[in-house]
């Protein structure tokens, strides 16, 4: 690292400023030093303008800067027993526009990341087909593929915050979800060529991986949108999101986006596995449950300001920041209050606007200093738009666990710190 | 670089260091090491989990490892004069309750001694204590098993094949066997179920060999390992044990789900009786059968119902009032007053270690 003298702390994280206690007036001042002094970032001769960087080469698959290294995926370790069935989160706070990085993008496993080299992977489709086929990777390939960019929400993103609010960073509460460009085969090619029966009525796609994953998806999904993907952002999956092929369920929770895809059945009836049962099945307070509760509905977060990314400005033009989705279709609209709910005024989407895929949406406002209690609640195509928490509370109970879209309401302080909070 | 050369570029570092003579390839031991990472951890940070860390393992009396609960058995063993090297480690890892009558390492044992060697050769790497044993030099020249190290499947260069019928004419059809051997799902309805059977006292045995390390000897769990009994009459208090006898609405799960991904770590290793006696062992654990001699077969598997089957209902979320105020949402004044606080963040810090675990152990789980 370079040696950067008396100029402001460049290469301190956000995150170890805040930690030095950094409140909004501490930058205005250093800002206001430089002035009179002359900013020696400028008038000095800083070394990377005077000395030669690395070649190509140096870095033949590139990273991000040395000063992004705190943007990572991280874990809550007390949440699971073993790292191998548990969840990381998408720092969603750091990120902007519409699409995830390959390495950023949550991972949830339930027998650990499976290495498969792709020569060794197989796909097998049997059950009610004409005629029960293997696939290498290389057939695949040989198929008409697609590219289309998705979202993939864990249905337990937000989970942890039924009872209440419980945990300070977007990161944690709205980090199970991602959104790249995948590059597939339709699913309907792969069991055409199979040929399907005529009562086949659902398929269950399964994993290669040490839980042989499973879930039963209704046909009517299968020959609609889902793909079978190799490619996320033009480059190959990475090992924690299925390598060398995963199923593409658009709009569905992410469970049944099955990696290591290796087989898909096809049948009369569901199969009613575990991930069906004693998962993802949404426990209501009079104690009956639903299943089969694929869908997830329009939801939204600010990403910025969140707890874990402070207002490092004083009072002025401030930047809210967000993003939002629907696995019904396209977001139409989201509006941001920033007086807890009370009023609302509706924000800029920019990017573009692709049905079931994040919207990145922007509210561009003048910060007078004062506390704000910040929120967004996105609209999608059909007009349906994000309840409440407590709405969500009185129809579900506490116990849902999984689907919980709920409005978020960040408090930025006169400081631009920020906390996870729950309003009347 | 082709497998085989990096196999054996990795063989000659291995084999410059002092005193690692061994058959094995630490490199393939990574991958072996797999069956074992469930349990224990290894270098940088590896801390005990539900084994041991196996830091510096050789040379290590058994049972020491520092701040970690063994087995009396292991406990003796060690007090005895058990003390790790490759061929004791080798031994416990082929049969280890053979080894040691009474440990409660729940695992079936490595059936290959290419898996034992790299394995070995794996953990060695991580101890600066030589494998061997001190008072014998039991390093064998195994040039032979080297040499196999060119990898068989490398050689099966990706294919792709067409054949006539289908729309693209891509693919193979598959084999009955191959079919067999993958399609093990099983329905309620019964669709699936294997000829075979066991009984409840047949599974206990099997059970606390392979399931209770993590699941608790009556399915309670041990620390945060999932529970897999009890919980009646507890699916509308605030805090629901979800368990097979509580929740589940279908024995077939039970038997699917074991005989797919369990014991964690080493899935696909029990025979389709050892399920039906692990099913039926389960259903005694959640007192939805009470006699010991209860025998679980393919031919009676439908007979059982599970107490929560009725409580599912199909998704209507779209019933509940949000859903019915689409449209316009309100825009200002929507509440009479101003907006307070109700509740703030319970954790206030989730950096990893800075929570107490038994603080937030009621919090929830992901799923
Ligand atoms: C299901 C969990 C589990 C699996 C899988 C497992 N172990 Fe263990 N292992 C344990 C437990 C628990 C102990 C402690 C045994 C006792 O106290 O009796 C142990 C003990 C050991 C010890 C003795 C350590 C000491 O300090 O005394 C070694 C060595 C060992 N295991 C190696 C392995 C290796 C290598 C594998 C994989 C091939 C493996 N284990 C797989 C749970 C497991
Ligand atoms: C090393 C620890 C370990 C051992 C040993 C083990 N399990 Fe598990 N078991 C787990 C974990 C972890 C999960 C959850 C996996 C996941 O997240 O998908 C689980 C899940 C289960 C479940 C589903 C629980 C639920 O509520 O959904 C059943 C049933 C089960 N195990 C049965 C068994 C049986 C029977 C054995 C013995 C043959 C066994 N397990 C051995 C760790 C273990």
């Amino acid at each position: 690292m370079s040696d950067t003298k008396g100029s402001p702390p460049q290469n301190l994280s956000r995150r170890s400023l805040l930690k030095a206690g950094l409140a909004a007036g501490a930058v205005a001042g250093s800002a206001g030093a430089a002035k009179a002094a002359g900013d020696p970032l400028i008038t000095e001769v800083q070394d990377w303008n005077r000395y030669l960087g690395d070649g190509v080469q140096a870095r033949p698959y590139g990273t991000p800067s040395e000063f992004e290294s705190h943007v990572v995926r991280r874990d809550v370790e007390w949440l699971t027993a073993s790292t191998e069935s548990s969840v990381n989160f998408t720092p969603l706070h750091e990120l902007d526009g519409i699409i995830t990085p390959n390495g950023l993008c949550f991972e949830r496993h339930h027998g650990g990341i499976s290495e498969i080299n792709p020569a060794d992977h197989r796909l097998m489709i049997n059950g009610l087909v004409d005629t029960p086929l293997v696939f290498t990777m290389e057939d695949l390939k040989r198929f008409p593929r697609e590219n289309r960019v998705y979202f993939l929400e864990c249905a337990a993103n937000s989970g942890m915050e039924w009872r209440g609010s419980q945990l300070n960073g977007c990161q944690y509460t709205h980090g199970m979800v991602h959104c790249v460009m995948y590059t597939g085969v339709p699913l309907k090619l792969i069991l055409e060529e199979a040929g399907i029966k005529t009562n086949a009525k659902w398929v269950m796609p399964e994993g290669a991986d040490a839980s042989a994953m499973t879930r039963s998806i209704p046909m009517e999904k299968a020959l609609d949108d889902c793909l079978i993907a190799f490619k996320m952002n033009g480059e190959a999956l990475r090992p924690e999101q299925g390598y060398p092929l995963r199923l593409v369920v658009p709009g569905w929770e992410g469970n049944m986006w099955v990696k290591w895809l290796r087989r898909i059945e096809v049948g009369d009836e569901p199969w009613h596995q575990r991930e069906e049962t004693s998962k993802y099945t949404d426990l209501l307070a009079s104690g009956k449950a639903r299943r089969f509760t694929w869908v997830m509905d329009a939801k939204s977060v600010i990403t910025s300001p969140s707890p874990q990314a402070p207002v490092t400005h004083g009072k002025g033009p401030m930047v809210i920041s967000g993003v939002a989705w629907s696995g019904n279709g396209r977001i139409t609209r989201v509006d941001v209050s920033i007086d807890g709910g009370r009023n609302w005024k509706t924000a800029r989407i920019d990017g573009p606007s692709l049905p079931k895929a994040l919207h990145r949406f922007y509210l561009d406002i003048d910060w007078d200093g004062s506390d704000l209690l910040i929120q967004s609640r996105a609209m999608d195509e059909n007009g349906y738009f994000q309840p409440t928490k407590n709405e969500l509370r009185a129809a579900r109970g506490e116990n849902s666990i999984y689907h919980n879209n709920g409005i978020q309401t960040w408090y930025v302080k006169a400081d631009g710190t920020v906390e996870n909070v729950e309003v009347s | 670089m082709s497998k085989f050369l990096k196999a054996l570029c990795l063989g000659t570092a291995l084999a410059a260091l002092p005193g690692l003579a061994i058959a094995g390839d630490a490199a393939k031991g990574e991958k072996v090491f797999k069956k074992c990472a469930a349990c224990h951890a290894v270098g940088d940070g590896a801390r005990n989990k539900v084994g041991p860390q196996l830091n510096e393992v050789f040379g290590r009396t058994a049972g020491t490892a520092e701040d970690y609960k063994y087995s009396k058995a292991m406990i003796q063993a060690g007090a005895d004069g058990l003390v790790w090297n490759e061929s004791t480690i080798a031994a416990y890892l082929a049969k280890p309750k053979d080894m040691i009558k009474g440990t409660k390492m729940a695992f079936a044992g490595l059936k290959k001694q290419e898996d034992l060697d790299n394995v070995i050769a794996y953990l060695a790497s991580f101890s600066s204590a030589s494998p061997a044993a001190q008072d014998q030099s039991s390093a064998e020249p195994a040039a032979a098993e080297q040499t196999q190290t060119a990898d068989a499947s490398a050689a099966a260069a990706p294919v792709s094949a067409t054949r006539d019928g289908g729309v693209f004419g891509l693919g193979r059809e598959a084999t009955e066997d191959e079919i067999a051997a993958w399609d093990i799902d099983i329905r309620p309805d019964g669709t699936g179920l294997p000829v075979g059977s066991g009984t409840v006292a047949d599974g206990e045995p099997i059970y606390s060999e392979n399931c209770a390390v993590c699941h608790g000897d009556f399915g309670e769990g041990v620390g945060r390992w999932p529970v897999l009994a009890g919980g009646h009459d507890t699916l509308r208090e605030d805090r629901p044990e979800k368990t097979i006898g509580s929740y589940w609405p279908y024995l077939s799960t039970v038997y699917d789900y074991v005989r797919r991904a369990m014991p964690y770590g080493n899935a696909r290793s029990l025979s389709d009786d050892d399920v039906y006696a692990l099913t039926a062992y389960l259903l005694y654990l959640n007192d939805v059968v009470t006699d010991e001699d209860f025998e679980l077969s393919n031919e009676n598997f439908t007979d059982i119902h599970l107490p929560n089957e009725e409580n599912f209902i199909a998704d209507n979320r779209a019933d509940e009032e949000h859903y019915a105020q689409k449209g316009e949402p309100c825009m200002s004044d929507c509440k009479p007053n101003a907006v307070e606080i109700t509740m703030r963040a319970r954790i206030l810090d989730v950096t990893p270690g800075s929570v107490d675990d038994d603080e937030a152990a009621g919090v929830g789980g992901v799923d």
